[in-house]
């Protein structure tokens, strides 16, 4: 054997330190541990295409924003085909490729499906959209909701209308409500009917008209909102339907002082804006919404504009926010418990704290029936044909602008 | 007796499934079972009977209503909830039928009012308040115990209990071909003008056809209540469900007694089937799946216009009604 190949005292005090410190390290740094299977359930085809394409692009840019923030997630999604039937198979699916939490489903259809699925396998799901209240007053251990009910949803628009007038100090006179005839309008139609009278709102609702949301032609619904003479429209649409009806307000020169929706889709579409140009601005949601102010979310934010340049985070913030909260409830549930049996992250799911995370509202965790009662919402009006933050004053980034102008001098 | 003994291997293969498969293949082979059963329910109107209805939903949508509320609200167990769920969901086929064959209403006219009266009931469970209205009807869950009378347990139970209702709905439609009225329903079927004229009472053989047909498909609306534990009056009435039940009997083979059932493992399995080779290969983009599962069913509608079983029956050298 030759000098330079035997080692030297000195050559073996390093390497004894070396496996000191190697010895000293704890298992996780020296050998990386595995990553959190995370199983996701989407409507990726069939009638909630858009959303649940929505939805998905933020699980797309999950992986990598939870890794900087310190966790490592496998993520493995399935299209349910907006089929509840098929929600329930894909969920067994998932089960059984060894996923540990799944995450969906953005229909309470399917959640609810999902649901069974999960706690006959004691498996977690934490939702991301889905506002049937009952969902979590089923008695269920193993499902966690980071999003409000529908009754939470109307409350919560409700109280932000009459923020909204204080701030602009315009208060209508009159209000009618126009709503799809959907599952999701009726609801809405339900928890209005019952919340209006018990929230003292300075306004009367003088009708309420429902509409099927596939019909072409809104002309009467329309015309029976202009002749009520209410000075505000409260609205629940669905998708292409918002489009038609703020046509039809403009074809039959109906101005509204202001066109609110209490927390339902459809005047946030990049639909939305393409089809009605400048006539789509000044409209408002009332609902959950990013806080762009939140490093989280400028951090997601980013993620999003560097991997799909074509779309707008602005746009997509609600279903891509609320998305991303479900995984990062579920990584951090894992992480806290230092386990990926589902079981154990089950039992973390319920000690939940999370302060620093992307949508309005408080800290999410879950109350008994896993269900976070601590999302607020925010109002959200289209201005330059962008939803922005104009209510609560802390996440706003502009002014309201209420009552709302005219539609003449706007184009499509 | 060749098509009897490979009923019997089927039927023996399928008993013993569960201890072969894990839990993902069961929850298929649930729904495949789900949807033989609906689809051999309808194929008693339009396969023996000729009546094609197109609302069938409506006969799931009361069944699952009406054991569910009653489990729900007075503890009645499913397979009692059953009877009233079938009575009711027959009143309303014979109301439906009384209607339309009283009155002459025949063919798709006849379908347009079994559209008509789903999507009615759809909206007036939209708006009843005490079955949940739109935001739907929940069953509480019940943890860890297993109760066949309630149907409340795991899925190998719901497994067994749809292949005990695909069988027993088989063996009666096998039964009911050879009796007197199921001869009359052949007649009416190829002419009913005809039928009439042989002595057949066309208005009470059609009437027949919708209240057993009703009835048995308001039972897999009991199964679809308690195995799914909630329903919603826009899934469970919806057009989208009404086509799913008559594809698996169009597909296997309309007025065969094994076409539905054929048919539903066919289009299930393809379903299931494409989404895995997508995955497989990476080619999993939204509606990717729908396309190729149109194409392959415009293929066999257009090879096999009678559907599979016919032809899958003589090239086994069984009987086409196997």
């Amino acid at each position: 054997m030759t000098d330079r190949l035997r080692p030297s005292r000195r050559t073996l005090i390093q390497g004894a330190a070396a496996a000191g410190l190697a010895a000293a390290l704890p298992l996780r740094a020296r050998a990386q541990a595995p990553a959190l299977k995370i199983g996701v359930i989407l409507p990726r085809s069939g009638y909630l295409a858009p959303a649940g394409q929505s939805c998905q692009r933020g699980v797309d840019i999950a992986p990598q924003v939870l890794s900087d923030l310190g966790h490592r997630v496998e993520v493995v999604s399935v299209d349910f085909e907006s089929n509840v039937d098929l929600a329930r198979t894909q969920a067994e699916k998932l089960i059984a490729d060894g996923a540990q939490v799944l995450v969906g489903a953005f229909d309470s259809g399917g959640t609810s499906a999902i649901a069974q699925v999960c706690e006959q396998k004691a498996v977690p799901l934490v939702i991301n959209v889905a506002a049937a209240p009952q969902i979590t007053e089923q008695g269920f251990k193993y499902v966690f909701r980071n999003f409000p009910t529908s009754v939470m949803l109307v409350r919560n628009g409700l109280a932000l209308m009459k923020e909204m007038f204080k701030a602009t100090n315009v208060t209508p006179k009159s209000g009618i409500f126009i709503h799809a005839n959907d599952t999701f309008g009726q609801a809405n139609r339900q928890a209005i009917d019952r919340l209006f009278p018990t929230l003292d709102m300075p306004f009367k609702l003088t009708d309420a008209i429902a509409y099927d949301p596939r019909a072409q032609d809104l002309s009467v619904e329309v015309a029976k909102c202009k002749a009520s003479g209410a000075d505000f429209v409260i609205v629940t649409t669905r998708a292409g339907d918002a489009i038609r009806l703020i046509r039809e307000m403009v074809k039959q020169r109906y101005e509204p002082k202001g066109i609110v929706s209490p927390g339902s889709p459809g005047m946030y579409d990049q639909e939305f804006y393409d089809g009605l140009g400048g006539y789509s601005d000044y409209t408002i949601t009332n609902l959950p919404w990013p806080n762009f102010n939140a490093p989280i979310t400028k951090r997601l934010g980013d993620a999003f504009a560097k991997r799909f340049p074509q779309n707008r985070f602005g746009v997509d913030a609600f279903n891509v926010g609320f998305t991303f909260e479900a995984m990062l409830v579920a990584a951090d549930a894992s992480k806290r418990a230092g386990s990926r049996d589902p079981r154990a992250i089950a039992e973390a799911l319920r000690s939940t704290d999370i302060a620093d995370h992307v949508m309005t509202g408080g800290t999410i965790s879950f109350d008994a029936k896993g269900q976070n009662n601590n999302i607020g919402s925010a109002t959200v009006q289209n201005l330059k044909k962008t939803p922005t933050v104009v209510l609560p004053r802390e996440a706003a980034t502009a002014k309201p602008v209420f009552p709302m102008p005219g539609w003449r001098g706007r184009q499509a | 007796m060749k098509a009897r003994a490979l009923l019997g291997v089927l039927f023996a293969l399928l008993l013993i499934a569960p201890a072969a498969i894990g839990a993902y293949p069961l929850a298929v082979l649930i729904l495949i079972l789900h949807y033989a059963y609906l689809g051999i329910a309808w194929n008693v109107m339009m396969g023996f009977a000729g009546i094609l209805s197109l609302g069938h939903a409506l006969y799931v949508g009361l069944g699952a209503y009406v054991a569910a509320a009653l489990y729900a609200s007075f503890g009645l167990p499913a397979l009692l909830g059953a009877v009233p769920a079938a009575v009711v969901a027959t009143l309303a086929g014979l109301g439906i039928g009384a209607l339309g064959f009283r009155f002459r209403v025949n063919g798709v006219y006849f379908a347009l009012l079994t559209i008509a009266f789903a999507e009615f009931t759809r909206i007036l469970f939209d708006h009843m308040g005490w079955t949940g209205g739109s935001s739907g009807f929940f069953l509480p869950v019940e943890h860890g115990h297993t109760n066949l009378i309630a149907l409340r347990g795991p899925p190998i139970l719901f497994y067994y209990v749809a292949l005990g209702m695909t069988a027993a709905a088989f063996v009666a439609s096998h039964a009911l071909m050879r009796t007197r009225l199921g001869y009359a329903w052949l007649a009416i079927r190829e002419d009913a003008d005809s039928a009439a004229a042989s002595g057949v009472d066309v208005f009470r053989a059609r009437m027949a056809a919708v209240a057993v047909s009703s009835a048995l498909t308001s039972l897999g609306g009991v199964f679809y209540a308690f195995y799914y534990n909630n329903m919603y009056p826009e899934q469970i009435f919806s057009m989208a469900r009404s086509i799913e039940i008559i594809l698996a009997p169009i597909i296997g083979g309309l007025g065969t007694l094994f076409g539905p059932v054929l048919g539903s493992f066919v289009l299930t399995l393809l379903g299931e089937g494409t989404t895995s080779l997508l995955e497989h290969f990476g080619l999993a983009a939204p509606g990717a799946k729908q396309v190729i599962y149109g194409l392959a069913l415009l293929v066999i509608v257009m090879v096999r216009p009678a559907g599979l079983w016919p032809w899958l029956a003589r090239r086994l050298g069984v009987g086409r009604d196997g």
